[in-house]
C-alpha cells in the first residue's frame, strides 16, 4: 500500500533511555543469582573450598539463630552503628552547617576535611585504642569518624544548594538569622543531607568489621572476622548475608524517611 | 572522557594484565612462610644449597600472617608451607586440599617459646602466676589462634573453665602488646623474644611459660594434596633437604646443658648470620636466640597431640565436626613419628 | 512614606552598574523603572529596599510607616521565592511568624491576604501543585500580609506566560485600586509600565543613569478607556524611542563580555 499511495509511516525514533521501576525485577535478580550459585555448587562447578553453597549458608544462619547468638551479634552491632552513626552525624551536621554558613569556618574547614577524610579509619585503630581503650568507645568512635566527614561534605554542599533567592527573601522579610537557618536553610538542605545519610549508613556498615576487630566478643563484624580466621566459609558468607540484610533494611527505612520528609518535591 | 581515551585506557589495562601473568617453570618449587625464626630449616636448606643438592630450585614467598600461607598451599600457589596449627588451618585442611607431612616448632619442656604475661596493673593486683587467671581478661590475636588454644589447654590443666577468663581478639601482635602495656587487658600470651623484651623493659611481667604447663606440637610442614599424589618424588626430595637443615638447626639451637638450661655454641653462631638474612624485622643475634623454638631434627610430629588439638577445637565449636585428622596427616614421608594413634 | 535615592553609584568589581542615581519615590505613587536589560534596574531596586549596599550614595526614607506595617520595605520577586516545603498558607505565615502577634491576628492577616489574592481555597496546597500565576499570587499575598509601607516589585510578571501575565496584572491593578500603595515596579515591559505607573523612570544602559522621568497623567483607573488609547500609545512610542537603540546593543552582547 505504501507503494500505491506514495505514503510511508514516519518511523518512530523516540523511546528508551528512561529506566523505570519493575517491581518483580529485584526479586527475580536475587532469585536468579542464588539459583545459579546453588546450581554451580550442586554440580561441583564451585567446590566448597572456594565457596559454600547457599544451602550451607542458610544452615549456618539457622544454626546461629537456634543458638541464640544471632540476636547477640545483631544487637551488639546495631547498638554500635546507632551510637556511632548518630554521634558522627550530629557532629557532621554541626560542622557542615557552620561551613555552609560562615566564610571563616568554610575556609578553615575545607582543607582540614580534605586532609583528614581520606585517612583510612582502620589505620587510626591503634591510636583509638590508646585513647579510648578496647571496650565500646573505640568501636563507636571508628564508625562515628567514618560517618563524620561525608556528613560534613554532604551538609555543606547541601547548604550551598539552597537557592540564594530564598535566603534573600527571608532577609527581606527581616527574619532573624536563627530563623533563616531553621526555616529556610535546614529544610532546603534536607534533600542533600538525606542523600548523605544513604552514603554514611553504608559507610557505617562497611566500618563495622573494622570497628569490631579489637576486643569484640559479639557483633556481626567480629563474627565475620572470626569465621574468616577459622576458615569457616559458610559462616563467613552467612555473616556477609546478615550485613546485606541490614543494609537493605536501613536503605528501606531511609527511603521511607525520605518520602515522608521530602513529600514537597 | 571521550571514547578514544576510554579505548586507550582499556588497552593499557589489557597490556598490564598480560604482562602480570608470567609462566611458572616446571622444575621450580614455591615455598611459603613467615619471616620467623621458627621457619629456620627452610632458610638454612636454601642457604646451604640442600634444595639444589636434591635438584630443586626454590622460590620463597613471604607472608605477614599464617592464614595466607595455608590458603596459598591449598590454592596451589605455594608448594610447601610452614605455620602454627590453628583452628582455621584445621578447617581448611578438613576441606581436603592440604596434607601435613612433617613437623615445625614444638613447645618442648626446657625451651622458652611462649610466655604467659601479666600487665603491670594486673600483676600488682595478684596475677602473679597462672593459677590466678580466672576472672581476668586475656588478649589474643584471633579466635581459634594458637594463643586461644594454649589458653584453653592451660584452663584444662589448671582446672578452671575457659569461660572464666574474658578472651579479647586483638587481630595482631602489636595490638596485643599495646593493650597489655596500657593495662587494657590483664594478660597476653607472647612469643619469647618479645616477652623477654617487654619484661626486661618493665612494660609487663612474665608469669610462666607454656612449656612448663602444656607442651604441644605447635607448627607443621604441609603441602598440597595434589603434590602428594602427583609429584610425590619432588615432595620426598624436599623433605630430605628439609630434614638435613632441621638437623643442622637441632645441633645449633635445641641444646640444653646438664642443668636443663639452654646453651648456644659455635654451631648457633655459624647459623645466626644466615637466619639474619631472612628473619624480619631485622633481628639481633640475641633476638634470634631468644626467639628460637625447639624444632624436631627429623621433622617428626607428635601425632596424637594433633588429634587432641582437633578434638579440643571441635569441643569448643572452632573446628567443624566433619574434620578428620587422619585424612590430612600423611605419615609416609618421615619415619619415626611420635605417639601415632593405633587404628 | 517617601523614599529618596541620593547619588547612588554601584560597582561589581571593575564593572560599574549604576552611576550617580538621584530618584524620588513619592508616597502613594507607583514608580516604574524601565530600561534595557543589564541597565541595573534590579540592582537599583535591591539598593532601594536595603538588600544591597551601594558603593556610593545612600537611600533615605521620610515619614513613619503605618502602625500595622510589620515590614515597611517588602519585595515581590520575579522567581516568586516560595519555600517549596511550605503550603500556601505556610508561605504567607513565614513573613509573620517572627513578629509578636497573637494567634487571632496572625490568622486574620493570613486569611485576609489569601482572600485578597483569591487563594483561599488553595491554603493547604504546596507550591509545586500551583501554576506560575498562582505561585506569584502567593508571593503577593505574603507581601500584602505584612502591610508594607513601600512595595518593591522585581519584574513580578516576567516569569509568566502572556495570558497569565494579563490576568495577574489586572488583579494587581484591582488591589491597588482598593488600597493606595507606594511601590517601585521594575519591568522591561513598556506596556506594564504604562498601565501601572504614576511616573516612569527610564534608565540608560551600563552604567545605569536616569535618562528621563516621565509622569503618566491619566488616572490609573481610566487607562483602559478607549479615549486615552492614543495618548498611552504615544507614551509607549516615546519610551520605546528612548531605549530602543540601547536595547539593540544589549541584545548583541555576550553574557560575560
Amino acid at each position: 500500500m505504501a507503494e500505491e499511495t506514495g505514503q510511508t509511516p514516519v518511523p518512530f525514533r523516540g523511546g528508551g533511555f528512561q529506566p523505570g521501576a519493575r517491581r518483580w525485577a529485584p526479586w527475580a535478580a536475587f532469585a536468579a543469582i542464588i539459583a545459579g550459585w546453588q546450581l554451580a555448587s550442586s554440580t561441583g562447578l564451585l567446590p566448597p573450598l572456594i565457596m559454600p553453597s547457599p544451602y550451607e549458608v542458610v544452615l549456618a544462619l539457622g544454626h546461629l539463630a537456634a543458638s541464640g547468638d544471632l540476636t547477640e551479634h545483631v544487637g551488639a552491632s546495631l547498638s554500635r552503628i546507632a551510637w556511632g552513626w548518630s554521634i558522627g552525624t550530629l557532629a557532621g551536621l554541626g560542622v557542615g552547617f557552620a561551613m555552609g554558613i560562615w566564610s571563616l569556618a568554610r575556609s578553615a574547614g575545607i582543607p582540614v576535611v580534605a586532609a583528614l577524610f581520606p585517612i583510612p579509619k582502620i589505620a587510626l585503630l591503634p591510636l583509638l585504642i590508646l585513647w579510648l581503650g578496647i571496650d565500646e568507645a573505640p568501636k563507636i568512635a571508628t564508625i562515628a569518624l567514618g560517618v563524620f566527614f561525608p556528613t560534613v561534605i554532604g551538609t555543606y554542599s547541601a547548604v550551598d544548594n539552597v537557592p540564594r533567592s530564598l535566603i534573600r527573601m527571608a532577609q527581606s522579610f527581616n527574619l532573624p538569622n536563627p530563623a533563616i537557618v531553621w526555616k529556610v536553610i535546614l529544610p532546603g538542605a534536607m534533600p542533600g543531607i538525606l542523600a548523605a545519610f544513604r552514603i554514611t549508613s553504608s559507610i557505617a556498615l562497611i566500618l563495622l568489621v573494622a570497628a569490631e576487630m579489637i576486643g569484640a566478643e559479639f557483633g556481626i563484624g567480629s563474627f565475620i572476622l572470626a569465621a574468616g580466621n577459622l576458615m569457616q566459609t559458610d559462616q563467613l558468607v552467612a555473616g556477609v548475608v546478615l550485613l546485606s540484610i541490614l543494609g537493605l533494611t536501613i536503605s528501606f527505612v531511609l527511603g521511607r524517611v525520605e518520602a515522608w520528609l521530602l513529600n514537597w518535591r | 572522557m571521550n571514547n578514544k581515551k576510554l579505548v586507550v585506557a582499556a588497552l593499557a589495562g589489557l597490556i598490564c594484565v598480560a604482562l602480570a601473568g608470567p609462566a611458572r617453570a616446571a622444575d621450580k618449587i614455591v615455598i611459603c612462610a613467615l619471616t620467623f625464626v621458627s621457619s629456620s630449616p627452610l632458610f638454612i636448606a636454601a642457604d646451604k644449597g640442600y634444595y639444589a643438592d636434591e635438584g630443586l630450585e626454590p622460590e620463597f614467598k613471604f607472608f605477614r600472617a599464617a592464614q595466607p600461607v595455608a590458603l596459598g598451599v591449598a590454592s596451589g600457589d605455594c608448594d610447601f608451607g610452614v605455620t602454627g596449627l590453628t583452628a582455621g588451618f584445621y578447617n581448611l585442611a578438613g576441606k581436603g586440599a592440604l596434607k601435613i607431612i612433617g613437623a615445625q616448632s614444638r613447645v618442648e619442656p626446657g625451651f622458652d617459646f611462649v610466655a604467659y604475661m601479666a600487665s603491670n596493673k594486673a600483676y600488682d593486683a595478684g596475677l602473679t602466676s597462672v593459677e590466678a587467671y580466672p576472672g581476668k581478661s586475656v588478649g589474643m590475636t584471633q579466635v581459634g589462634s594458637t594463643f586461644h588454644y594454649m589458653m584453653g589447654r592451660l584452663a584444662e590443666k589448671r582446672g578452671f573453665a575457659l569461660a572464666d577468663v574474658t578472651l579479647k581478639p586483638m587481630q595482631s601482635v602489636p595490638n596485643m602488646i599495646a593493650a597489655v602495656k596500657s593495662g587494657q587487658v590483664d594478660s597476653i600470651l607472647m612469643v619469647a623474644h618479645i616477652a623477654k623484651a617487654l619484661d626486661g623493659a618493665g612494660a609487663a611481667k612474665i608469669i610462666g611459660w607454656v612449656h612448663q604447663e602444656t607442651p604441644w606440637q605447635l607448627g607443621a610442614l604441609f603441602t598440597s594434596t595434589w603434590n602428594v599424589t602427583e609429584r610425590r618424588e619432588m615432595v620426598e626430595k624436599f623433605i630430605a633437604a628439609y630434614r638435613r637443615a632441621a638437623t643442622d638447626y637441632h645441633a645449633a639451637f635445641n641444646q640444653l646443658d646438664k642443668d636443663g638450661k639452654r646453651t648456644f655454641g659455635e654451631a648457633a653462631d655459624a647459623l645466626i648470620p644466615i637466619l639474619m638474612n631472612y628473619v624480619g624485622p631485622k633481628p639481633t643475634p640475641a633476638k634470634i636466640k631468644a626467639g628460637a623454638p625447639f624444632i624436631d631434627p627429623d621433622g617428626r610430629l607428635r601425632v596424637q597431640d594433633i588429634y587432641d588439638q582437633v578434638a579440643w577445637h571441635k569441643a569448643n565449636g572452632l573446628v567443624d565436626d566433619s574434620v578428620d585428622p587422619s585424612a590430612f596427616i600423611d605419615l609416609s614421608f618421615v619415619d619415626g613419628h611420635y605417639d601415632v594413634p593405633g587404628n | 512614606m517617601d523614599l529618596f535615592v541620593q547619588g547612588v553609584s554601584h560597582h561589581y568589581g571593575d564593572l560599574q552598574a549604576l552611576d550617580a542615581i538621584d530618584l524620588q519615590v513619592k508616597g502613594g505613587q507607583i514608580l516604574a523603572l524601565i530600561g534595557p536589560s543589564g541597565c541595573g534596574k534590579s540592582t537599583l531596586l535591591g539598593i532601594m529596599g536595603g538588600m544591597l549596599q551601594p558603593t556610593e550614595g545612600d537611600v533615605v526614607a521620610a515619614g513613619v510607616p503605618p502602625a500595622d506595617s510589620l515590614n515597611p520595605f517588602t519585595y515581590i520577586f520575579q522567581d516568586f521565592a516560595l519555600l517549596p516545603w511550605r503550603s500556601v498558607a505556610g508561605n504567607v505565615a513565614l513573613a509573620l511568624e517572627h513578629h509578636r502577634l497573637d494567634r487571632a491576628e496572625r490568622t486574620a492577616r493570613i486569611e485576609a491576604a489569601l482572600v485578597l489574592t483569591g487563594l483561599r481555597d488553595f491554603a493547604a496546597a504546596l507550591p509545586r501543585q500551583l501554576s506560575g500565576g498562582m505561585r506569584q499570587r502567593v508571593g503577593i499575598a505574603r507581601a500584602v500580609a505584612v502591610r508594607p509601607a513601600i512595595l518593591f516589585l522585581d519584574e513580578p510578571l516576567s516569569a509568566l506566560d502572556a495570558q497569565t501575565r494579563e490576568l495577574l496584572l489586572e488583579d494587581l491593578l484591582a488591589i491597588w485600586q482598593r488600597e493606595a500603595t507606594t511601590a517601585v515596579y521594575v519591568t522591561h515591559n513598556l506596556d506594564e509600565a504604562v498601565r501601572v505607573a504614576d511616573r516612569i523612570a527610564v534608565l540608560s544602559r551600563r552604567p545605569g543613569r536616569i535618562k528621563q522621568v516621565m509622569p503618566v497623567e491619566i488616572p490609573r483607573s481610566e487607562r483602559g478607556d478607549a479615549r486615552h488609547a492614543a495618548d498611552l500609545a504615544a507614551l509607549h512610542a516615546q519610551l520605546w524611542d528612548l531605549i530602543r537603540g540601547e536595547a539593540a546593543v544589549a541584545d548583541r552582547e555576550l553574557a560575560d563580555g
